[in-house]
């Protein structure tokens, strides 16, 4: 073990929480920027520590009221920064493209761990490509074939296009978690008279579900922020956040408060979900090919 | 019994046809990738001609049109700037800090897992946030930096060609250095400890620790994370399509955000299907090159 002297140990301290600061400071301001009027949003020089914080900006994005908190009017749902179902638009979206990505993608990937097939490392490196391609690229040629199939504007046409996008990473990341589970374990199931598909089920599926769990996590939050295929794909049935917050920039002015408070509930989620897949984190940004 | 044990492995593992396993993923990506590609192809030596309200067959007019375009040739410069220059910083950067996250003492899991959150923003909010911080009027970084004495009040950061890049830069290096900071850190951390002892028995100074021991031991670690972080700065669309549409001028135009322009604000179909073929080509190229190059295998 290697030891710091004190004064080396006490910079280390001061500049790492420094440098952490410094990347906390933008979610602190965009948090904070939720709960102030526009006054305060618009001061110069900008309000950081004192304002007098308000729950308005929520009230009008949730179409709930919080009026029990204080003697105010109440704002009715309805309005022109009502947000809710884009909320439940991307609920919906990030779910059922996630169990859609998974669905397939641990089939495949068991097939890509267990089966010593000829070309193998090359159908990797193509799946491995697949995820190379820019969304552009996909986004112009898919919306007229959506509008030919008629799957524009369609929460089957977005939960397809972002399930495919999330296969490549599904695939090689349940691979790499298959990989971990020692072969001599289906070796003892096949002596025993299993079948392929009781060892996938019974013993492959169980034994990695934790490695599923974080893979399902990470397709769900590449969905939730997703942007161009749902700007390219949907016009008015349905809209998920990230496309969303754009409509706040009017003609009379950027609705900063509202649009604030809106990220504020779909960052929530996200950091929830994130602390949760600390373990897999690095492996998962690197499709399964860094293990921690 | 061992014997047939193998032989019994063997067979399970080279026996059944993956073909069943594998259909719905293939299928899945011949429908999205394989079909939308020749149909880009197909899209590209075709235009849409308003007053016939239909595309017409046009050959390669798309494609010579492209190599005579100097928007063309200018969101091909900004796509390599981006590039290259936010690759630089975000490994060197990402380096340095996680040199400085590599320590046991306590609260450092607490910094690690607070940079873990701006993974998971979606862009274009991160996007909306910078706009809001390098506000001309209000922006509280604008704010700071000419207090700082690096801005004049007369630009406006995105509104100013020299600088709107560099703003939207920024947002970029706020995103996304923290994911270099994880995959390097997780690669410091799992490095063995003899080398390091040799080295210091030896006299060696930091510097050269670093050089001869850290760099050679993370070469895998760091290629990885520059072909994937490569991979999406090549593709970069949400920042600028949020923060300046392209503008001023050309100045923040990368090639996937003037061929979704082309596509659907100047409803000319076929060129910016074009454009985004280059734009397909060049990725595939350069990273498939890397892969080659640095052996990254998966």
């Amino acid at each position: 073990m290697i030891v710091e002297s004190k004064y080396r140990r006490y910079s280390r301290m001061a500049a790492a929480w420094f440098i952490t600061a410094l990347f906390v400071f933008p979610l602190y301001y965009w948090g904070t920027t939720a709960f102030k009027e526009a006054k305060e949003i618009f001061s110069v020089p900008p309000t950081v520590w004192s304002f007098t914080p308000t729950l308005r900006n929520f009230e009008e994005v949730f179409g709930i009221s919080f009026g029990f908190l204080r003697q105010q009017e109440v704002l009715p749902g309805g309005g022109n920064f009502y947000m809710a179902p884009r909320l439940w638009d991307s609920i919906v979206v990030a779910l059922f493209s996630t169990a859609l990505a998974i669905a397939i993608s641990t089939f495949a990937a068991y097939a890509l761990s267990r089966m010593d097939f000829r070309g193998r490392h090359h159908f990797v490196a193509w799946v491995l490509s697949t995820r190379m391609m820019p969304p552009v690229a996909v986004a112009i040629p898919m919306f007229f074939i959506y509008k030919d199939i008629g799957l524009m504007d369609s929460y089957t046409g977005i939960i397809l296009i972002h399930a495919l996008m999330n296969l490549p990473l599904a695939v090689l990341l349940l691979k790499s978690f298959f990989d971990d589970i020692p072969r001599e374990i289906d070796e003892s199931a096949i002596v025993d008279g299993a079948s392929r598909w009781k060892i996938f089920r019974r013993i492959i599926l169980p034994m990695a579900k934790g490695g599923i769990a974080a893979t399902a996590v990470l397709c769900f939050i590449f969905s939730w922020t997703e942007f161009i295929f749902v700007l390219t794909l949907t016009q008015t049935g349905l809209k998920t956040v990230p496309v969303v917050s754009s409509s706040f920039v009017t003609s009379t002015g950027t609705a900063w408060g509202n649009m604030a408070a809106l990220g504020v509930a779909a960052m929530a989620p996200a950091f929830l979900f994130i602390l949760l897949v600390q373990k897999q984190l690095v492996r998962g940004l690197t499709l399964g090919s860094l293990k921690q | 019994m061992a014997f047939v044990r193998t032989k019994g492995l063997q067979g399970y593992i080279t026996g059944d046809s993956p073909v069943p396993w594998l259909a719905p993923l293939v299928a899945m990506l011949v429908v999205f990738t394989i079909y939308p590609l020749f149909y880009n192809i197909w899209l590209s030596f075709h235009e849409y001609v308003p007053l016939k309200r239909r595309l017409v067959y046009v050959g390669t007019e798309n494609w010579s049109n492209l190599f005579a375009d100097p928007r063309f040739w200018e969101a091909l410069s900004v796509t390599f700037t981006y590039f290259f220059v936010l690759l630089a910083i975000q490994v060197v950067l990402g380096m340095i800090i996680a040199l400085l996250l590599d320590s046991d003492e306590p609260g450092f899991g607490l910094l690690r897992g607070l940079l873990t959150l701006t993974l998971v923003i979606p862009p274009a909010i991160t996007g909306m946030m910078f706009l809001l911080m390098e506000d001309p009027e209000f922006g509280v970084l604008t704010y700071i930096l000419e207090a700082m004495g690096i801005l004049s009040g007369q630009d406006p950061i995105l509104a100013t060609s020299s600088t709107a890049l560099a703003g939207v830069m920024l947002a970029d290096i706020w995103q996304w250095t923290p994911f270099m900071v994880l995959i390097f850190l997780a690669g410091l951390r799992s490095l063995p400890q003899e080398p390091y002892e040799a080295a210091m028995l030896d006299g060696a100074s930091a510097f050269q620790t670093f050089r001869r021991i850290t760099l050679p031991m993370m070469s895998k670690v760091i290629a990885v994370a520059v072909l994937i972080r490569g991979i999406d700065l090549f593709r970069a669309f949400d920042y600028m399509f949020v923060m300046t549409s392209g503008g001023p001028g050309t100045s923040t135009y990368t090639l996937s955000l003037y061929a979704w322009q082309q596509t659907f604000s100047f409803i000319k179909w076929g060129y910016g299907a074009t454009i985004s073929l280059v734009s397909l080509v060049l990725i595939l190229v350069i990273a498939n090159l890397f892969i080659w190059i640095a052996k990254v295998r998966w």
